[in-house]
């Protein structure tokens, strides 16, 4: 159950989706990445990805134009 | 496991403070206050002025509230197989077809000319490659003309470059258009579809097309990611 954390302050959309794509092929099932983003854009492509592919999602916004998202690996 | 993290009980270890969120009301008020002045100092030169600041405040305010973003409508298929922004944009092309057609349509019924025949733009390999450009650019970019106005009003400090060198590029393209013009794409048709099917039948065409793409966007998602919600 470790928790991982992914910095992809002021990375352009489609950038973080596709650091978390390739972050969430190394998690083991259980563990958790905090994506850090402030790129609106990526607020909705990566909680969408990951939701479609079955994974527990929460987003939180730290700041304003920053939010955090939580992914839970499930499978 | 099984049960899901909270991201508070998880959170505090390695997670910076989170600071307090300052109330944006007095900016918005403010804001709002300068729009209206903007507006009232508009109106003294031109009376259509004050529609068109309406209009793109309204344009700009849904594009940032929605996400909407046609790079992403393009992107996505291609990336993760997603093409709920694709068919958004398929509905909102649809909408802008009865628009246009509406405004087209009343001019020549009304034996008046028809606005917006200038944009009617030849076809032609220049036209092919030039997209092409544009696609790649605005991938590495983060976002099309609009989508990069957006995110500069957002704050986005690597779009402001982006939108330094997207006026560069505008103006350039402006700039030399004409040549190309006169030059290579001389011989090139423009096809404006009533022309070639009256009015009703490009509609019927358009509609069609965007129909076949529509469903061709559900297909792939269903067949990229499982599931077409």
């Amino acid at each position: 159950m470790a928790e991982f954390t992914l910095d992809c302050l002021g990375e352009a959309c489609p950038v973080p989706l596709m650091k978390t794509e390739k972050k969430m092929a190394d998690l083991k099932v259980g563990d958790v990445l905090v994506v850090s983003i402030d790129h609106s854009c990526a607020m909705k492509n990566v909680p969408e990805w990951a939701r479609k592919q079955g994974h527990n999602v929460e987003i939180e916004e730290i700041a304003d134009g920053e939010w955090e998202v939580v992914i839970e690996k499930t499978k | 496991m099984g049960q899901i993290h909270r991201p508070e009980s998880s959170g505090g270890r390695n997670r910076a403070p989170r600071k307090p969120k300052k109330s944006q009301l007095p900016i918005a008020l403010l804001v709002t206050i300068l729009v209206v002045g903007f507006g009232f100092y508009l109106n003294q030169y031109n009376d259509k002025m004050v529609v068109y600041l309406l209009f793109g405040l309204s344009f700009g305010v849904i594009l940032q509230r929605s996400r909407f973003c046609f790079t992403a409508s393009l992107r996505d298929p291609c990336i993760t197989g997603s093409t709920s922004v694709t068919r958004a944009v398929l509905i909102a092309c649809s909408l802008a077809t009865i628009g246009f057609t509406a405004i087209k349509y009343s001019a020549f019924a009304g034996g008046n000319p028809i606005p917006g025949m200038d944009n009617v733009g030849q076809i032609s390999f220049a036209l092919v490659i030039g997209a092409v450009l544009f696609g790649i650019g605005m991938v590495i970019a983060g976002g099309c003309a609009s989508g990069t106005l957006m995110r500069v009003g957002e704050g986005f400090t690597m779009q402001m470059l982006s939108l330094v060198f997207f006026v560069i590029g505008s103006l350039w393209g402006a700039h030399d258009m004409g040549w190309w013009r006169t030059n290579v794409i001389k011989e090139s048709p423009s096809v404006f579809l009533p022309d070639v099917f009256g009015w009703l039948g490009a509609l019927l065409v358009q509609f069609l097309i965007i129909l076949l793409l529509y469903m061709a966007a559900v297909k792939w998602q269903e067949k990229k990611m499982g599931s077409a919600e």
